[in-house]
């Protein structure tokens, strides 16, 4: 994903308060929203100072911003369409293109302030599935393409926010929907692209609604975890460990080969201080790089002049927390952004690149299961935390969906599972056969005869919940070095397993396998005969066993060392998210400190390094070792390019 | 009286056994049989809060309530998943108002209510709520531990730390420590009639340490005296004695009986603990306290109360760090400790960081209102035909 926006001035050297250079090959921007003031009307869409706004987005290093388009200002009537509107779109476009900026125009925004979607004439029919509004929809839509499709300075055509589309009530209505619309714009505009502004997870947990074969004709899709995401997934202040790997997470997720732009990025609660705003910003920010983001988008531009509400009132779709106050005065925020973007200018993303990730964890089908059954609500939580703990294991990982092929991958992680689909345990033993690694955990319950063959074992029946987490290592060394441990903790399942042909690598406080290793054809299968995963992810405000965080942190990196998938760079604190672009001459190495102290990470390598240097300039430091100690601010991150011996 | 059906007394059952999955099939089977079932919905919403899904938790207490305005049940499971859901303070003082109306003299309703006002940012309006909780029940220790962070907030710890004192008072556990100390499982100790008693000093002492767990004071001390009037020596009465005193405010004889005690045998962890908790009660002595405490928690190891109660010491003496390593300390060994939880909130508080402190304070709540298992009472309550 590329805006192709000039690269502006260097910063090399390093005056903070020059421009940073900005990287076309990673859109940088914030979400430009109509009003800015609850007191303000429908009828002042855009009505600040947009040239300075845009100004200030160009110092800043931006060069993507997203604006929202008012249907009810629009066309008050029907087949009626308002020049002043019109012409005020055009101002917005052509100070967007006077500073060097692109814009996605979001068409169809539910936004409880601007009233952008309320056509009086509408009366009471669903703009998404009433065939007259979506024909009026199609209309609006053809006729602002019309007007600007010859301008450079519009990046892509959104068709809604996340928001409008969780009202559709059903997949089909939804995929109908985009088709229509879609097709509105590709009569106009063939080459330009759609975008539909939904987290495919994020939309399911909300609305149970499936959007993703509408992603498939996407050429850009988004990735964000809202705020009710963020409290079901990893309950706790937005700076907790959970919570700051939420948006790498989710971007893993979308699953595509096609760029992902992470927007909506940043603090949604008022409840965070200005330092947990920046600090969370900075995590999304520098996380989603780390991960093969393409792009990212702030939430706001600035904070929303909301009224003294009795008792206070946030709606989970309102973005009112910005980067700047309502004063318009930068917080911490912004200067993160800024300092994000002086990093990217100096980061040719057409010279280094990340490895391509050999483990994933796999996102089961029954995620998507219908209630009663509770597995597609244990899923994702128990799915962050695989991912959480094979990152603090430094292993380079990404997420798989069950029905993806599993080829591209050496080791799956299979989190607390409850059941597979028809022909995935197949699969899975022929990939395993072929030389993969599997980890497994069982979450409940049966174990069938494909699955006892791959892993070896005997199932005796299910041990029923337990109290305690208990561990003891039968065979040290095997899967990594694992301590033994004995803690209170919710286990709902264990599976009782006779050893069979595996060995067995740690039981429990009885004697009954916890662990085991199985050797099948060229590859590893693995079981764990207890849900850990579902453990940790069910702790929600009681707090995790730190023994059972190390037992699978240790287990999944020890899988992917033996596999020959290991870490690049080793560290020796797990709070450490670790990502190496490399290069051909020299690498360039983030670490990005997730917990709310600071530390120093010691990272080693296995060529020496000669030197490294702040890759915003300085004096190279010399290293002249495979090892070295960063020091890191709480949330804070270190970019640094290495120099070998 | 609500009808029970067949499907719910089913999901109950499995509930009751920790069954969660087997449990929601069930509510939803007793669903389809009669969709307009309040206590099928109350008990899916109760189960889903459980889970931590708060959503879903809401979306079925709501129908719930729409059932059946008088569901108690359904009014916490509403209230608490709006709690945990966050950023809708609005909803969760609605539910907690309507709930404080439905059983008024229900103090924890007005905790919560209190908990709601303050995350909302109505700081009057939440003391006033957990001033109405004590009025209804005196002894009701998470509103005295609101209050307490609540003067932490306005004047310092200074004027929040008699706060903390009585509120760890009013909690059980501190009790249930002095007697897990002596040997005695509290909840296991049942007083016997004083002619039940047998004459060995074994079945004196626990015939003794039965009536303080069951607040008879009076009994106990006069069954100690006894004791003591034919074993002067006996370290065990000593800090039984003490304990007692300390229980009716008589701080200087606590201290005179767990020195005494201590005079005799040094290894008597009772004794320390009574000494320890007298020196408490005198700021001048905090010093001494936080020694004694911080001895306690090598001769009580693997006990989270002996980190707390150190912890507290070194509050005051405004060792706000020390302070709250000693509740790590304690939060290590017993993640759901009340008290411990609230402790941290104050040390976060006195290090400004306010983000920490509300964190703590809604585990806290969260690990109150879990070991007094407030879903069943309201729920049973609702399914008798009764109110609380």
């Amino acid at each position: 994903m590329s805006t192709e926006t000039d690269t502006g001035h260097a910063t090399a050297g390093s005056d903070a308060r020059r421009t940073p250079r900005r990287n076309a090959r990673f859109p940088l921007g914030v979400n430009y929203y109509p009003l800015e003031s609850e007191t303000s009307g429908w009828e002042q869409w855009y009505a600040g100072d947009v040239e300075g706004d845009f100004a200030e987005f160009e110092a800043a290093g931006m060069t993507l911003v997203r604006i929202f388009i008012s249907w009810k200002l629009f066309e008050p009537q029907v087949d009626r369409y308002s020049e002043q509107a019109t012409e005020r779109l055009r101002d917005i476009v052509d100070a967007a293109a006077a500073h060097g900026l692109r814009l996605i125009v979001c068409f169809f925004a539910d936004d409880r302030h601007a009233e952008l979607l309320d056509v009086s004439w509408g009366r009471d029919r669903d703009p998404r599935t009433d065939a007259y509004l979506i024909e009026r929809e199609c209309a609006l839509v053809r006729r602002i393409v019309s007007d600007h499709r010859s301008d450079r300075a519009v990046f892509a055509w959104e068709l809604g926010n996340e928001a409008f589309w969780c009202g559709f009530a059903s997949g089909d209505e939804l995929e109908a929907w985009a088709a229509a619309l879609r097709e509105a714009v590709r009569e106009v505009d063939p080459d330009r692209p759609v975008m539909c502004a939904f987290d495919p997870e994020t939309l399911f947990h909300e609305s149970r609604v499936d959007g993703r074969r509408a992603l498939g004709e996407c050429e850009i899709v988004v990735s964000h975890p809202t705020m009710r995401y963020r409290t079901y997934a990893a309950e706790g202040p937005v700076t907790s460990p959970g919570s700051t790997h939420l948006d790498s997470f989710l971007l893993r997720a979308v699953g595509t080969r096609r760029p992902v732009l992470l927007d909506d990025i940043g603090a949604g609660t008022l409840e965070a201080s200005h330092g947990e705003e920046a600090a969370a910003l900075r995590c999304a920010l520098y996380s989603g790089l780390m991960n093969g983001a393409s792009g990212a988008l702030a939430r706001r531009w600035r904070d929303m002049a909301t009224e003294r509400r009795k008792p206070y009132f946030i709606d989970p779709y309102e973005a009112i927390v910005g980067l700047s106050d309502t004063e318009g005065h930068p917080k911490p925020a912004m200067r993160v952004l800024r300092e994000f973007a002086g990093v990217l200018g100096h980061l040719d993303l057409r010279t280094y690149s990340l490895p391509h990730e050999r483990v994933a964890v796999l996102i089961p089908s029954e995620r998507r299961s219908p209630l009663p059954a509770l597995a597609s609500l244990y899923s994702p939580r128990s799915c962050l935390e695989a991912y959480v703990r094979v990152k603090e294991a430094h292993v380079p990982v990404t997420l798989a969906h069950e029905e993806e092929p599993f080829d591209p991958f050496a080791v799956l992680i299979v989190p607390s599972v409850t059941d597979l689909a028809g022909g995935t345990w197949e699969r899975l033993a022929s990939w395993v056969k072929g030389g993969g690694s599997l980890v497994f955990s069982y979450g409940g319950g049966e174990f069938g005869s494909e699955a006892r063959e791959l892993f070896g074992v005997d199932f005796l029946g299910h041990g029923g919940a337990r109290a305690r987490a208990t561990c003891r290592v039968a065979q040290q060394g095997l899967l990594g070095q694992l301590e033994p441990f004995d803690v209170p903790a919710d286990i709902p399942h264990f599976a009782l397993l006779g050893a069979g042909t595996s060995t067995v690598v740690a039981t429990d406080s009885a004697g009954s396998p916890l662990l085991t290793l199985n050797r099948y054809g060229q590859g590893r299968a693995v079981c764990v005969a207890a849900p850990l995963e579902r453990v940790l992810g069910q702790s929600g405000l009681r707090t995790p066993p730190a023994e059972v965080q190390s037992f699978l942190r240790t287990l999944y990196g020890a899988v992917a060392g033996v596999t020959g998938c290991g870490p690049l760079v080793s560290c020796d604190a797990p709070e450490v998210e670790v990502a190496l672009f490399a290069g051909e001459d020299d690498d360039v190495l983030f670490l990005l400190n997730h917990a709310d102290r600071s530390l120093t990470a010691n990272v080693g390598f296995v060529v020496p390094v000669a030197t490294v240097t702040d890759i915003r300039g300085g004096s190279p430091a010399v290293v002249g070792g495979s090892s070295f100690g960063a020091p890191l601010e709480p949330h804070g991150v270190m970019v640094l390019r290495l120099c070998y011996a | 009286m609500i009808e029970r059906s067949e499907q719910v007394r089913l999901a109950e059952s499995l509930a009751r056994q920790g069954r969660i999955a087997p449990a929601v099939a069930a509510c939803y089977q007793a669903l389809r049989v009669n969709e307009r079932d309040p206590l099928a919905h109350c008990l899916l919403g109760g189960l889903m809060l459980a889970e931590g899904f708060c959503e879903q938790a809401a979306r079925s207490a709501a129908r719930a309530i729409e059932l059946d305005q008088r569901c108690a049940a359904a009014y916490f499971v509403l209230g608490l998943a709006y709690d945990r859901m966050g950023g809708l303070w609005d909803r969760s003082i609605l539910v907690w108002q309507q709930l404080a109306e439905v059983v008024p003299d229900l103090a924890t309703a007005h905790v919560q209510l209190g908990e709601a006002l303050a995350a909302a940012s109505f700081a009057d309006e939440a003391i006033d709520a957990w001033e109405r909780a004590l009025q209804i029940d005196p002894r009701e220790p998470r509103a005295m531990y609101h209050l307490a962070v609540s003067a932490l907030k306005r004047e310092g710890m200074a004027t929040a730390l008699p706060g903390f004192r009585k509120a760890g008072e009013l909690d059980p556990s501190q009790d249930d420590f002095f007697f897990a100390l002596a040997g005695y499982d509290a909840e296991g100790l049942p007083a016997a009639a004083m002619s039940d008693i047998g004459p060995g000093i074994k079945s004196q002492l626990r015939a003794a340490h039965a009536f303080a767990a069951n607040d008879e004071l009076f009994k106990s001390s006069e069954l100690i005296r006894s004791i003591l009037d034919g074993h002067s020596d006996d370290v065990a009465a000593l800090s039984l004695m003490a304990y007692l005193y300390l229980k009716q405010e008589s701080v200087n004889e606590a201290m005179a009986c767990s020195l005494r005690a201590l005079t005799i045998s040094t290894k008597t962890p009772t004794a320390v603990y009574a000494l320890g908790a007298a020196f408490a009660r005198r700021p001048a002595l905090a010093a001494h306290a936080s020694k004694l405490f911080s001895a306690l928690t090598t001769m009580a190891p693997g006990q989270a109360m002996p980190h707390v109660l150190h912890a507290e010491s070194l509050l005051g003496l405004q060792r706000y760090s020390a302070a709250g390593a000693a509740y790590r300390s304690a939060l290590a060994l017993d993640p759901g400790c009340v008290r411990a939880l609230f402790g941290q909130a104050a040390v976060a508080l006195t290090a400004g960081d306010h983000t920490a402190a509300a964190w703590a304070i809604r585990r806290a709540a969260y690990h109150d209102t879990r070991r007094r298992g407030y879903f069943w009472g309201p729920y049973d309550a609702a399914a008798e035909g009764g109110e609380q």
